[in-house]
């Protein structure tokens, strides 16, 4: 791991790449059952369009944040299946630091019920 | 993967603006992304609607993005414009400035107009409400005779329902605060503001105890009032008003509701709470009625279920009570989505606008083909010699449509600038109770429609003449003259050309015919009144020195007596609600000889107060019998009048004088009727006459009248006809849209079939000079070219008219009148359209033999 990049040279991540890789935390998935993921979470406050989602995918790949997996036995072999690499679960621990960072803040200044 | 659906092959299509790499390796699963999004998210044609566009502008703006921008990973796009396409296209611009700008001109008219309309649809139907969830928010009819109890115990009957609240708008006097002042006010039910999900912007909504009674002296205050009254000043929070109209005459501000808050269309300057005492059922509550209930769905709970429960609960309630609701209005009680309601049944001729428009913009491009096909033929030449040189034909097009891609651009750009000038055109001129028009706007969603528009346009029009122009024939441009490419298939492609303008431009014209022929209709319907030359004013006698109701009616007689005093008045009267404005009251009315059950539905009927003076002002005619006079007092027997409907409805005989009318109670004492007078369309000349009576004010009592409906201040003077020109607002505002759009698809249409017969006369000018020299006269010249333009015109506006007559249902909810296919308007059309295109066929052709000379011609200069 010795060459593994300085995982804070990706943050802030955009909120959508977060939740990308979020999703594919679980093991290697696809771009429809990555946005089931995703609304599950969120609702209607995050509605995804595929371009703008491939975008995303594309640009975490060209990143090496995420990598193509192969599919799964028995899955539609014209899929593409996608995992998180070691450097995306890095950046994902760096990224979930740098908000836990953040809410800590607001917590501070009574923001939150509780505080 | 789900089975390709049509959809999916339409978006794979779409899917063809990325560049070949990324759509190759994503394109599947992109698809397969789209339809998961428009199974949820696309449930109703309007919400599907919704998702296509949204994924349009996914993909434009993605696309624009990896063909200009390509990022880190990807490769450059295949059809990327060089620079040397743009420079070619600027050039070739530059040689034809006259070209260009019609070009330009037409394309901006198109899609400046779609534009314009594509931000009112945006905005009326498209845009969600701004409220939490605003899907599951729904009105609760029927309309009537819904008192403020039943508002609760449909809560508890209708497990559908998650909450509801009900709403009386209502006129109250602001006083204390300068000038008194008339505001709207909306009495609401408590919860009323947590159901909609809206918060104040400052201070608080209400708490559930201020829906008590003894409770409500609280009000909230809308921006707009806020800001006119008080100067938008924030310690006006916990001040008490002098606000009296509603049970209060003092309240506290509790809060400031945020600006743009309106759920109910510009009725609300502030809002009170509703008070509603729990213990009463349906049965005991005889306060009053509420005008309107808005709920909202419980999560999950589909439409049919609520509107099941809910008219399973209004036949309960009729059974209960029949002298409460109607039977009808208990089976036809239902439930309908909040939007709907506010879209007040324009969602239809909204979209007949678009797609009115939609064609308006296919005539446009239709024109900037034509004018690129003739450019194409002066340049086949250039192209010929490029593709001798070995150019491939791949890149002569994009060349091509490079210079049609430079046209559409400026059309766009142009285009929008014209949106801006329109939009501040329709939403000054639009009535004021039109939907949400004060949140029309060239938005970005708007801005994004455009440039799809822009593109989809330049496509249309710039592919068929790059396609043509890029087969160069070389050896017949090279070796003929200038005269190449062209030939059978060319005024072929020319004549398909004035057909679809002509058929497109029948089908709008049909359109805007129908709607000028129906608000003709409309305003030819006599509203009984006559308004012109009545003027109207609403006094206010300050409620805190007139308490008597000897005083209000001092006050009136010496309002009336001034105002008659003026020089020019020739009469004057007064009644309790002016014809043409919304607000009515009806009251039971138990008529002489009318058979009503103990447990029947008593009749309801309009009631109207008025002093002497009333029917000749306004000019309504007496039928028979005579018209209230200063004599009827209280000293004298009780008296009213009775409109035609209402004899017609009740005493079907026609004997109406000296018959006894009870109103309120079967057993009161009874009225005796002294006149008929002609009947009043009282609240829009759309609605047939009801039954309505008169009574004198000073039989009735003034105080009776002004406690139910206390006095506003003077607001303006108004002319009658203005006042009921009001209910006429809407048609008048859609005819006049829909005529534009008529004339701008005339115009475009009649500048095409000229612009091609000027071209296809041009190409026939030596057989035509041929004709001449041998003797041909002149007029059979002209019937030549005639003849050879009229048969596709005839074609074009034969399959117009069909497409014209299976669309025009579409407008029938707006049309009043006439039927969707009225013959008059289609026969009319017609005639002003074959009109046209003579004109635009004879002029070119006519100018053309004019300047011939037989002799150069044939000797092919």
């Amino acid at each position: 791991m010795a060459d593994m990049p300085d995982p804070t040279h990706d943050l802030p991540l955009h909120p959508l790449e977060f939740r990308i890789l979020l999703a594919l935390l679980e093991g290697a998935s696809y771009g429809t059952r990555i946005v089931e993921h995703i609304e599950a979470v969120e609702g209607h406050r995050m509605t995804l369009y595929p371009a703008n989602l491939y975008r995303r995918i594309r640009d975490l790949l060209a990143r090496g944040l995420l990598a193509e997996a192969s599919a799964p036995q028995g899955a539609d072999p014209r899929r593409t299946y996608l995992r998180i690499t070691a450097v995306g679960r890095a950046v994902a621990r760096a990224e979930a630091r740098r908000l836990q960072e953040l809410v800590g803040e607001a917590a501070r200044h009574r923001l939150l019920p509780g505080s | 993967m789900a089975h390709r659906t049509p959809r999916r092959r339409l978006y794979r299509i779409l899917l063809r603006l990325l560049p070949r790499d990324v759509r190759e390796q994503w394109g599947r699963d992109m698809e397969e992304v789209f339809a998961h999004r428009l199974a949820r998210d696309g449930g109703s044609p309007l919400r599907s609607v919704t998702v296509w566009i949204r994924a349009v502008a996914d993909l434009l703006g993605h696309a624009a993005a990896e063909r200009w921008a390509p990022r880190r990973g990807g490769k450059g796009g295949g059809w990327r414009m060089t620079g040397q396409d743009l420079r070619y296209a600027v050039r070739a611009v530059g040689r034809a400035p006259v070209f260009a700008l019609a070009a330009v001109v037409t394309l901006a008219l198109g899609i400046g107009s779609v534009t314009a309309t594509f931000s009112v649809v945006h905005a009326v139907l498209l845009e969600e409400l701004p409220y939490q969830a605003p899907d599951r928010l729904v009105m609760v009819w029927p309309e009537e005779n819904y008192n403020k109890a039943m508002v609760a115990s449909t809560l508890e009957a209708v497990p559908a329902l998650e909450s509801l609240s009900g709403y009386s708008v209502w006129d109250f006097t602001l006083t204390g605060e300068g000038e008194p002042r008339e505001v709207k006010g909306v009495l609401v039910s408590a919860g009323h503001f947590e159901l909609l999900g809206v918060e104040a912007a400052l201070g608080r909504t209400f708490t559930p105890e201020e829906g008590e009674p003894g409770r409500a002296g609280v009000v909230v205050l809308s921006h707009g009032l806020w800001v006119r009254a008080f100067g938008a000043d924030p310690d006006v929070l916990g001040r008490v008003l002098e606000l009296s109209g509603a049970e209060y005459d003092r309240r506290t501000v509790v809060g400031i509701m945020p600006a743009g808050y309106d759920p109910l269309l510009g009725e609300g300057d502030l809002w009170v709470p509703l008070e509603t005492d729990p213990s009463l059922s349906p049965e005991e509550d005889g306060s009053w009625f509420v005008n309107g209930r808005i709920g909202r769905l419980a999560p999950g709970i589909a439409l049919e279920q609520a509107q099941e429960q809910v008219r399973a609960y209004a036949l309960a309630i009729q059974a209960r009570m029949p002298r409460l609701l109607d039977v009808e209005d208990a089976r036809t009680a239902t439930v309908q989505p909040l939007r709907t309601f506010v879209a007040q049944g324009l969602d239809r001729v909204l979209w007949v606008a678009l797609g009115a428009v939609s064609l308006v913009l296919l005539i446009a491009a239709a024109n900037v083909t034509n004018l690129l096909l003739a450019r194409g033929e002066a340049r086949a030449r250039d192209i010929a010699v490029r593709s001798a040189l070995g150019a491939p034909r791949r890149r002569m097009m994009r060349m091509l449509m490079a210079e049609s891609g430079f046209l559409g651009g400026a059309g766009g750009i142009l285009g929008v600038l014209l949106a801006y000038g329109l939009v501040h055109v329709l939403v000054r001129s639009a009535p004021a109770d039109f939907p949400r028009i004060q949140e029309v706007d060239v938005d970005r969603a708007v801005l994004t429609f455009a440039v799809a528009v822009t593109l989809l346009a330049t496509l249309v029009a710039g592919f068929v003449p790059a396609w043509r122009g890029s087969r160069a024939n070389v050896v017949s441009s090279l070796g003929g003259g200038a005269r190449g490419a062209g030939g059978r298939g060319s005024s072929r492609l020319n004549n398909t050309l004035v057909g679809a303008q002509v058929g497109l431009a029948v089908m709008v014209v049909v359109g805007s015919g129908l709607m000028l022929r129906s608000l003709h209709r409309r305003l030819e319907v006599d509203p009984g009144i006559r308004g012109e030359g009545v003027l109207t004013l609403h006094p206010n006698p300050p409620e805190s020195r007139y308490t008597e109701a000897s005083a209000y009616r001092q006050y009136y007689a010496e309002v009336l007596r001034r105002v008659g005093g003026l020089p020019g008045v020739r009469s004057v009267g007064a009644i309790n609600l002016l014809p043409g404005t919304q607000s009515n009251w009806s009251f039971p009315t138990y008529p002489e000889d009318v058979d009503i059950a103990e447990d029947g539905t008593v009749p309801s009927v309009n009631f109207r107060g008025v002093v002497p003076g009333y029917f000749e002002t306004v000019g309504i005619p007496l039928l028979r019998g005579r018209v209230l006079e200063a004599g009827d007092r209280t000293d004298a027997e009780a008296v009213l009048v009775v409109n035609e409907a209402f004899v017609k409805e009740f005493w079907p005989d026609g004997t109406a004088l000296g018959k006894g009318v009870r109103v309120f109670s079967r057993t009161g004492a009874p009225y005796r009727v002294v006149g008929v007078v002609a009947d009043v369309r009282q609240h829009s000349r759309k609605e047939e006459p009801r039954p309505e009576l008169y009574v004198s004010y000073e039989q009735w009592g003034w105080g009776a009248i002004w406690s139910v409906d206390p006095d506003v201040p003077i607001s303006g003077l108004d002319e009658l006809a203005a006042v009921m020109g009001r209910s006429t607002g809407t048609t008048r505002f859609l005819a006049l849209l829909l005529t534009g759009f008529g004339m701008l698809a005339l115009c475009l249409g009649a500048v095409g079939v000229f612009g091609v017969t000027t071209y296809m006369v041009g190409r026939r000018t030596p057989e035509l000079g041929v004709r001449i020299a041998l003797g041909g006269s002149r007029i059979s010249v002209l019937a030549t070219a005639l003849r050879g333009s009229l048969t596709p015109v005839l074609a074009g506006m034969l399959v117009g008219l069909l497409g014209a007559a299976s669309t025009s249902g579409l407008l029938d909810s707006v049309l009043y009148g006439i039927e969707p296919t009225d013959p008059v308007t289609f026969a009319g059309v017609s005639l002003l359209l074959v009109g046209v295109a003579t004109l635009a066929t004879l002029l070119p052709a006519w100018r053309t033999t004019r300047r011939m000379d037989p002799v150069r011609v044939l000797n092919g200069d």
